[in-house]
C-alpha cells in the first residue's frame, strides 16, 4: 500500500512540474529575427541541425565495444603480476574473443573508410 | 587441485558447445567460399551436441551463479528441439546462424542460472539477437524493421522493470540467489520481474509486440520464436514463482492467463493474414501455459509438478513448428490463399489439418492431453473461475482452427496469387515430423507419469 502512494504522489509531483512551465511561464512571442540561432550578428550560413552520415554510427559502436574491452583489461593488467592461473586463462579467454571479434570484423570490411 | 577442475566445465558442457558452435559460424563467414549447407550442418551438429551433453550434466551447484537441476536440464531440450527448424532452413548467411545459436546460448544461461543476475544476463542473451533476427524478415518493405523496433523498446523495458525488481529483491533479502524469501518487498521485486517473463511469454497486456514480429519474421524464424522464446519465459517465472509461490502475484497468474487466452482467441478470428492468425493463437497458448503456472504455484511450486508444462510446451513445439513449417513448405500467405488446398495438394493439407486439430486440442491428440493436464491441475488447486475462462478460449479458439480446415476443403480454389513466402519444397519433411507427434502423442499419456521423476533434482 505504502509503494502504490509513493507511486501515485510520484505521479503527481512529475505532472505537477511539467505543467508549472506552461501554466505560469511567459507565453512566447514570434519576432521573427530573434527566433534565428545567434551567430555573434552575422547571417546563419547553413542549417545547425543536419542530416548526420550512417557510417558514422557503425564507428560509434565498434569503439563502444572495444572501449569496453579495454575497460575489463586495464583492471587486469594493472594486477597481472598476483594473478592466479585460472584469472589467467579466464582473461586470456576474454582476450581471445575481442581479438576473434577483431578479426570478424577486419575481414568483413567494418574497418574500412569510404 | 589441479586449477582446470575448477571451472565448471562438466556441468556447462551444453553451453561451452553453443558458444563453440557460435564462434564457428562466425570463421566459417570469414571464410571466402564454403561447401553448400555447411552452416546447416554445423548448426544441426551444435544442437545434437548440446542435447546429448545436457543429458549427461550431473546436478549441482558450480559457483553462485550456476546451479544445474533437473528441471534446467529438461528445459534445454524444449530449447534445442524447438530451434531444429530454424536451423533446417539456414541458407549461406552466417549472419542469422550467429544470431540464432547466440539466443539458443542465452535461453542454455537461462537455464543454468542459481542467481537473478544470471537470469538477466540469459534473459537479454537470448532477447537481443532476437531483435536482430526479426529486422532481417522479409515482407513488406519496412514491416521487418518496425516490428523489430516495437519488439526492442518493449524488450528494452521488460528489462529494466526486471532490474527494478531485482532491486527491491535484494533490499529485502540482501542477497541475489534464487532462494525464496517472504515479505512485502521481496514480492514487489518478484511482481516486477514476473512481469519481464510476462512480456518473453506474450501475456495480456504485454502482447502488443507479439504479432508484428512473427508475422514480420520468416515463417521458421516463427516457429523458433513461438516454441524456444516461450520455453524460456515459462522457465523463467517458474524460477521467479518459486521464490514467492505464496504471493498475491502468483494469484493473479490463473485469472491473467485465462485473459490472455480469451484475448488471443478473439482476436485470432479476425485475422487474414496465416503468420498473424498464428501469432495470436500462440497468444491464446501462452494463456494456458500462464494459468499451469499460477496453478503450480498454487499447490506450493515442487518441481516435479512442473510435468504438465513440460509435457504443453513439447507437444506445443510440434504443433507451433509444424504449423509454421506448413506455411514453408506450400507458400500459402493469407485464408484467401488456402481456399481449396485440399485439391490442390491433398496429402499437405491433411498434414496441416493434423496439426491445427492438435492445435485446437481435439481428442486423441497430444493438444487435448496437454490442455487436459493444464485444467486437471488448475482444478485440483481450486481455480474453477480461470479454467472456465480458457475452456471457453479453447472453445472461442476452434473458430478459427476449424475455419481453416474447412477453408482447405469445403472452399472454392481461387487463383493462387504471388506469395510473399517462397516455398520451400524440403519443408515438407520438416512438417511430417512434427504434425505425426502432434497427432499421436495424445495417445501416450504414461510418458507424463515419467517426466514427473524425471524433473524433480
Amino acid at each position: 500500500m505504502a509503494i502504490g502512494l509513493d507511486v501515485m504522489l510520484t505521479a503527481a509531483v512529475v505532472l505537477a512540474l511539467s505543467c508549472a512551465g506552461w501554466l505560469f511561464g511567459p507565453k512566447p512571442r514570434h519576432e521573427g529575427d530573434a527566433e534565428m540561432p545567434y551567430e555573434t550578428g552575422e547571417v546563419p550560413i547553413e542549417p545547425a541541425v543536419d542530416r548526420m552520415a550512417v557510417p558514422y554510427y557503425r564507428f560509434a559502436v565498434l569503439f563502444v565495444v572495444f572501449d569496453v574491452d579495454l575497460a575489463f583489461l586495464l583492471p587486469w593488467a594493472l594486477n597481472r603480476r598476483s594473478v592466479d592461473l585460472p584469472q589467467m586463462l579466464t582473461m586470456s579467454a576474454f582476450v581471445a574473443l575481442v581479438a576473434f571479434m577483431l578479426a570478424y570484423f577486419w575481414r568483413k570490411g567494418a574497418l574500412e573508410c569510404r | 587441485m589441479n586449477p582446470l577442475l575448477q571451472f565448471p566445465f562438466v556441468g556447462l558442457g551444453p553451453q561451452l558447445c553453443l558458444g563453440a558452435g557460435l564462434l564457428a559460424a562466425l570463421a566459417a563467414g570469414m571464410s571466402q567460399r564454403l561447401p553448400r549447407g555447411f552452416l546447416r550442418a554445423v548448426v544441426l551438429f551444435v544442437l545434437a551436441s548440446s542435447t546429448l551433453l545436457a543429458g549427461l550434466t550431473v546436478p549441482g551447484a558450480y559457483g553462485p551463479l550456476i546451479r544445474i537441476d533437473g528441471l534446467g536440464v529438461s528445459w534445454q531440450f524444449l530449447f534445442y528441439l524447438g530451434a531444429v527448424p530454424y536451423a533446417l532452413s539456414l541458407a549461406e548467411d552466417e549472419v542469422p546462424a550467429a544470431l540464432a545459436l547466440g539466443s539458443v546460448l542465452g535461453m542454455a544461461l537461462l537455464a543454468v542460472s542459481g542467481n537473478l543476475l544470471m537470469l538477466f544476463i540469459g534473459l537479454e542473451f537470448m532477447s537481443l539477437p532476437a531483435y536482430l533476427l526479426v529486422s532481417r524478415g522479409g515482407g513488406r518493405s519496412g514491416q521487418a524493421e518496425e516490428a523489430a523496433v516495437k519488439y526492442f523498446f518493449a524488450g528494452g523495458l521488460a528489462g529494466a522493470l526486471f532490474l527494478l525488481g531485482m532491486a527491491l529483491y535484494y533490499a529485502a533479502t540482501k542477497s541475489l540467489a534464487l532462494v525464496g524469501a517472504a515479505g512485502t518487498m521481496a514480492e514487489a521485486g518478484v511482481a516486477l520481474m514476473g512481469v519481464a517473463a510476462l512480456f518473453k511469454l506474450g501475456a495480456v497486456p504485454l502482447h502488443f509486440w507479439l504479432p508484428d514480429a512473427y508475422e514480420a519474421a520468416s515463417p521458421e524464424l516463427a516457429g523458433l520464436m513461438s516454441t524456444s522464446m516461450k520455453s524460456a519465459g515459462l522457465l523463467l517465472l517458474l524460477r521467479l514463482l518459486a521464490l514467492t509461490p505464496s504471493s498475491e502475484f502468483a494469484a493473479c497468474l490463473p485469472a491473467l492467463g485465462a485473459l490472455t487466452a480469451v484475448v488471443g482467441a478473439i482476436s485470432a478470428l479476425r485475422q487474414e493474414r496465416l503468420q498473424r492468425l498464428l501469432a495470436y493463437s500462440s497468444i491464446a497458448h501462452a494463456g494456458n501455459l500462464v494459468l499451469g503456472a499460477g496453478a503450480w504455484a498454487a499447490q506450493g511450486a515442487l518441481p516435479a509438478g512442473t510435468a504438465p508444462l513440460f509435457f504443453y510446451l513439447a507437444s506445443y513445439a510440434f504443433m507451433s513448428n509444424g504449423a509454421f513449417a506448413f506455411l514453408r513448405a506450400s507458400g500459402i500467405g493469407s485464408r484467401a490463399e488456402l481456399k481449396g488446398y485440399a485439391l490442390r495438394a491433398p496429402l499437405k493439407a491433411a498434414l496441416f489439418a493434423a496439426l491445427l486439430l492438435a492445435l485446437a486440442g481435439i481428442p486423441p491428440t497430444a493438444g487435448f492431453l496437454a490442455k487436459l493436464l493444464i485444467f486437471w491441475e488448475a482444478v485440483k488447486a481450486g481455480l474453477w473461475a480461470p479454467v472456465a475462462g480458457a475452456g471457453l478460449a479453447a472453445l472461442l479458439s476452434l473458430g478459427y482452427y476449424l475455419g481453416l480446415i474447412r477453408d482447405m476443403y469445403f472452399e472454392e480454389s481461387r487463383a493462387p496469387s504471388k506469395t510473399p513466402i517462397e516455398v520451400s519444397a524440403a519443408f515438407s519433411g520438416v512438417v511430417w515430423a512434427c504434425a505425426v507427434p502432434a497427432a499421436v502423442l495424445g495417445l501416450a499419456p504414461w510418458l507424463v507419469g515419467g517426466l514427473a521423476g524425471w524433473l524433480a533434482p
